[in-house]
């Protein structure tokens, strides 16, 4: 055997090597095959034949007899090996040939000395076939050789062993096919080992030969001789899409599917028997009755009833299953893309309140002194003194850097407003109380600029009396103890005054006289001629409060709702701004004069950009009560307004000079420090004219200064 | 402190002096003084006596120095101004000896001009825009107005003497400096204003010679809160416009403008350690070095104080220390090189603190709006009223 497989072997390396020898040069491919093959083939004979030398030497007696044994049968097979048709019926020569071909002839074959065979005499015909059948006790075991005609009869141990291979067992009887199989190798570990061979010395050595190949296939991979098998990509349209072809916008509505809302389940107002407290009171019912029908909480009464037989039908159904299918149809139900969106990222970016610095942080000083409640402040154009009107009657002046009280003065009246004059060279108070506009030179200033101010009053031109406002304004002089004081003038009005401005140049005042009923609500009068008249002729509204332009001659009015802008010089109304709020509680306008801020009493600040529109700019709800004041820094981009909430809120607010810039408006400090006193806060709040300092007057009787 | 004015009495005939204040030495002892008396009895009769020496009904027995200081004698004397327009002046001890009455507006700073001698020359600002240049007699405890110093057009808010005592500068808001002479004399300086009814009227009731300044230094954009003397030729002033300049007087330009953030209120130089401290209206006492050219450099901020820093002032003997008030009622003790924390707090007003200063002797002195004056002594944390 194993020479038949060496000569297969050597046969199969025969065409390799004549193939090296051929074309070494240009056929690595095959090269390299061929050296597989040999190096293979050497290895396993070697391998062999070693074993089998060696087996057979060292092994003890037992297994040396079975070894005899094999070889011994091993022997008689080689006797044999040529003469594979020992169990052929060799009397007829012809082989292994279909018989028909001698059908025609007289004999079958050929015996081994060349003669015919003939054929033995057919006697038999089917009806003595069908006899010997019947007859015959041997016919069941009786067979037919072709190849000699005749018929045998099977012995008794061929029938058995006919039907032993029939049912698939051994031919042999005494064959035990359930024999204990005898472990050769087990995992058992035995005393004595199958082998007592030696490990190889290649078993530990490295395979040179696996080494070369391993970088024969190396270099091949690398000189791309060998490619790495390749996928076979599935694009052939092995799948399909199946709803390829299908319309895409069905899909989407079916995705898109919203079911009709539910009809809301019957509760307990709809039983017939519902619990005391759903039914109706008298006052309900009444409201049920008075409400539109599309106002209504039910769209029915509850009813009780003391059994379910006495519930009359319901006369609404028609009209109910009317409106449902009304609201199946008309109203349009389709989902809502919702965008998600960061809710920070819809803020805009401000910039941050420390890099927006200077402005009023701390309170530094508390200017204490009053008895009652600080209705207006007003500072100095030199920022030096600070004064105050009160409740108490009086108008103090204050030193800004000391909190001192230089000056005192009693008025005898709840002082509604003061007002210093702009102009930093005189130096005037205006008192607004019940119906007087006081004037008070404070003599705080230079002797000069005191000189002038007193020069300003006196120089009135004698005789010309006011023939305007029907008389009703009276000018007088104040006399003795009063002159003391520092009274100068007093402007008697016909109605309180609550509000009194200066005009920048400081020569015209206004004051307010708020009065729904009459067109005699705003005065200017002129100080140097002692003049006073009434710009409006029609009642436009509750005049809140008033304010000059700081530079051009425009005059603002703000009344409940709106504020108007009036060119003095054309005397004719610009513009009117529209505020959005309730009530309009006070104003302010930017030193630049194209923005104005008002401050309402349903706690909005509303910024207007005269130039954009008449529509706030922006509306400022940081307040939580009403906003009293509000003010703009003449220097800074600051503005503060105060609150009944005792708070004072300071914001930026840059005015840029390019028109497609909008101001850039951030609120940067909460200031508290006013102590809430019968349900109000801050009244009145007011930058210093030079410094980021703000100072804010409160119903708590001081005034506080935030810097 | 190195002399002392002393008179001396006897009820022994024979052994009286005259009746004038001697200038001596403090540190002299006993015999130091006998020696003066023999001296200057040496005309009447020749012979030595060793005399011994009541010092208000106390023997003499040490130098003169460390009986007044162990004794409580002094003879320093501070000055005060007040919002009652008048100044004021007192011993250590809280006594007061005279009142200078005389402006017709609030006092707004004061200094002495010389305080050596038995009169001494004090200077008083005031908002009514003029100051006055007094003479003390501390002998006869009179006071007499010299020269009222006019030019200001606002409160004359601070002023500050020069080192040499020969001239002051002071600063108003009008945002004006002017330096003027503080030596005495008995000319008027000519006004060229032409004289109208009213002015006329002002000069007759005004006290003392009318004086004019010998210099303006205009730079400053508000009103000037503070000036000092860095040395005989520099001045250093502060203002509301958020810088400290300094200025040569001689040539009467600018030198330096270092810029902060906040109002200034105070500002002090201490030649020891040459550096500028000021006060704002904010927290923080800031530590500056004025010679730097480039400016804003702020070396070391302290900040304690809960309120405007009103008043700061160095220690005139050390290098390190500062005291500073506050409108938070407190004054403190600052040593610059523990900048976290103050030294101590010295919690003694009860209304805001408006100014600060040292004595010679390394007494602490504040005033403030609770009309008080209060010295504490800093080794002992003693204060008085």
């Amino acid at each position: 055997m194993e020479r038949a497989l060496q000569q297969i072997f050597n046969f199969n390396r025969k065409p390799a090597d004549e193939d090296k020898d051929d074309d070494l040069s240009d056929s690595e491919d095959s090269v390299y095959s061929g050296l597989e093959d040999s190096g293979s083939d050497s290895e396993e004979e070697e391998g062999s034949d070693d074993d089998e030398e060696e087996g057979s030497d060292d092994n003890d007696d037992k297994m040396k007899e079975k070894k005899e044994g094999e070889v011994s049968e091993e022997k008689k097979k080689h006797e044999y090996e040529h003469d594979s048709s020992d169990e052929e019926d060799i009397r007829n020569t012809v082989g292994n040939i279909p018989m028909e071909w001698y059908k025609d002839f007289p004999h079958i074959g050929y015996n081994l000395d060349g003669k015919k065979i003939y054929k033995p005499i057919r006697n038999k015909d089917e009806l003595d076939d069908f006899l010997d059948k019947m007859e015959n006790p041997e016919y069941w075991r009786t067979v037919h050789d072709k190849q000699t005609g005749s018929d045998v009869v099977l012995s008794d141990d061929q029938v058995e062993l006919v039907n032993r291979l029939q049912r698939g067992q051994f031919g042999d009887v005494n064959f035990n096919e359930c024999e204990p199989m005898v472990e050769f190798f087990s995992s058992d570990v035995m005393i004595h080992p199958v082998t007592n061979r030696p490990a190889d010395k290649r078993s530990f050595i490295p395979s040179l030969t696996e080494k070369e190949k391993v970088s024969k296939l190396v270099h091949a991979i690398k000189m791309g001789w060998i490619k790495p098998r390749r996928v076979e990509d599935d694009g052939r349209g092995r799948y399909y899409n199946l709803w390829a072809s299908e319309d895409s916008s069905i899909l989407a509505r079916h995705k898109m599917h919203l079911p009709a809302p539910k009809i809301p389940l019957p509760g307990h107002h709809e039983s017939y028997n519902p619990p005391p407290e759903y039914l109706f009171t008298d006052e309900e019912r009444a409201l049920w009755e008075q409400q539109d029908p599309a106002d209504r909480k039910l769209p029915f009464v509850p009813r009780k009833y003391s059994s379910l037989r006495q519930v009359p039908a319901f006369s609404q159904f028609i009209h109910e299953r009317f409106e449902r299918c009304l609201d199946l149809y008309l109203c349009p139900r389709q989902r809502k893309m919702r965008v998600n969106v960061n809710p920070e990222d819809l803020i805009p970016q401000l910039p941050k309140p420390k890099d927006l610095q200077p402005f009023p942080t701390t309170r530094s000083l508390v200017y204490r002194g009053h008895s009652g409640l600080v209705r207006s402040i007003s500072v100095s154009p030199s920022g030096q003194w600070l004064a105050s009107g009160s409740d108490d009657g009086s108008v103090r002046f204050w030193e800004v850097c000391s909190s001192r009280c230089m000056k005192t003065v009693q008025v005898g009246g709840a002082v509604k407003s003061v007002a210093w004059n702009p102009n930093p060279s005189v130096c005037l108070l205006a008192v607004a109380l019940d119906s007087v506009v006081l004037i008070l030179s404070p003599s705080l200033a230079d002797k000069q600029v005191i000189l002038s101010s007193e020069r300003l009053l006196s120089a009135q031109q004698e005789g010309e009396e006011p023939a305007e406002g029907n008389g009703s304004v009276v000018w007088s002089e104040a006399e003795g103890e009063e002159l003391n004081q520092g009274l100068r003038l007093k402007i008697q009005h016909p109605k309180a005054v609550h509000q009194v401005v200066w005009h920048a140049k400081g020569d015209y005042l206004a004051s307010v006289m708020p009065d729904n009923t009459s067109h005699l609500q705003v005065y200017i009068h002129q100080l140097s001629r002692r003049r006073s008249q009434n710009p409006f002729s029609r009642n436009k509204g509750l005049v809140q409060c008033i304010s000059f332009h700081p530079i051009r001659p425009y005059f603002f009015v703000a009344t409940q709702r709106s504020i108007r802008i009036y060119n003095l010089v054309k005397q004719e109304m610009t513009k009117k701004l529209q505020t959005n709020s309730k009530w309009i509680s006070s104003m302010a306008v930017h030193p630049g004069g194209d923005h104005v801020i008002c401050g309402s009493y349903d706690c909005k600040l509303s910024w207007f950009d005269l130039d954009l529109s008449t529509k706030p700019y922006k509306m400022l709800r940081h307040h939580k009560k009403a906003v009293r004041g509000v003010a703009y820094h003449r220097l800074y981009p600051l503005f503060a307004s105060a609150s009944d909430d005792g708070s004072v809120i300071v914001c930026h607010g840059t005015v840029y000079n390019d028109l497609l810039q909008n101001p850039l408006i951030v609120p940067v400090k909460v200031l508290r420090g006013h102590v809430m006193t019968h349900d109000l806060g801050v009244l009145d709040v007011t930058f210093h004219p030079t410094q980021p300092w703000v100072f804010s007057s409160g119903a708590d009787a001081t005034i506080c200064l935030f810097t | 402190m190195s002399q002392i004015q002393a008179r001396f009495f006897t009820e022994d005939k024979r052994y009286v002096v005259d009746d004038v204040p001697f200038s001596i030495p403090a540190a002299s002892e006993v015999q130091d003084l006998s020696n003066v008396i023999n001296k200057l009895l040496e005309a009447k009769n020749g012979n030595k006596v060793d005399f011994d020496f009541l010092v208000r009904g106390q023997f003499l027995r040490t130098s003169l120095s460390t009986h007044m200081a162990t004794e409580g004698i002094s003879t320093v004397w501070i000055l005060t101004g007040s919002y009652d327009k008048t100044a004021r002046i007192w011993s250590t001890e809280g006594k007061p000896a005279m009142t200078v009455a005389g402006h017709t507006d609030v006092v707004k700073d004061v200094a002495w001009v010389k305080r050596e001698g038995l009169t001494s020359l004090l200077l008083t600002a005031s908002l009514d825009q003029t100051v006055l240049l007094w003479e003390w007699n501390s002998e006869r405890n009179k006071v007499k107005a010299r020269h009222c110093c006019r030019g200001h057009a606002g409160s004359v808010d601070t002023i500050s003497v020069d080192p040499t005592g020969t001239k002051f500068c002071s600063g108003s808001w009008d945002k004006m400096l002017k330096i003027w002479s503080a030596v005495p004399t008995d000319e008027q300086d000519e006004i060229e204003e032409p004289a109208d009814r009213p002015r006329k009227k002002q000069k007759t009731q005004q006290l003392g010679l009318t004086r004019t300044p010998l210099m303006t230094l205009s730079g400053h954009s508000e009103a000037v809160s503070s000036v000092l003397w860095c040395d005989s030729e520099e001045v250093c002033s502060a203002s509301w416009d958020h810088t400290i300049r300094i200025w040569d007087v001689d040539t009467g330009g600018m030198k330096t403008t270092l810029t902060g953030s906040k109002v200034f209120n105070c500002i002090s130089y201490s030649p020891l350690c040459r550096r500028l401290a000021s006060g704002s209206t904010d927290r923080h006492i800031r530590l500056w070095d004025p010679r730097t050219k480039d400016g804003s450099l702020v070396l070391l901020s302290l900040t304690s104080h809960t309120g405007w820093v009103t008043a700061v002032k160095w220690a005139p003997s050390h290098a390190h220390q500062l005291v500073s008030g506050s409108l938070d009622n407190l004054v403190k003790l600052w040593d610059t090189r523990s900048c976290k924390a103050p030294l101590y707090d010295l919690a003694a007003h009860e209304d805001k603190v408006f100014c600060v200063d040292w004595t010679e002797s390394g007494l602490m002195l504040s005033g403030g709006a609770d009309n008080k004056l209060y010295t504490y002594r800093y080794s002992a944390q003693q204060a008085e009223a």
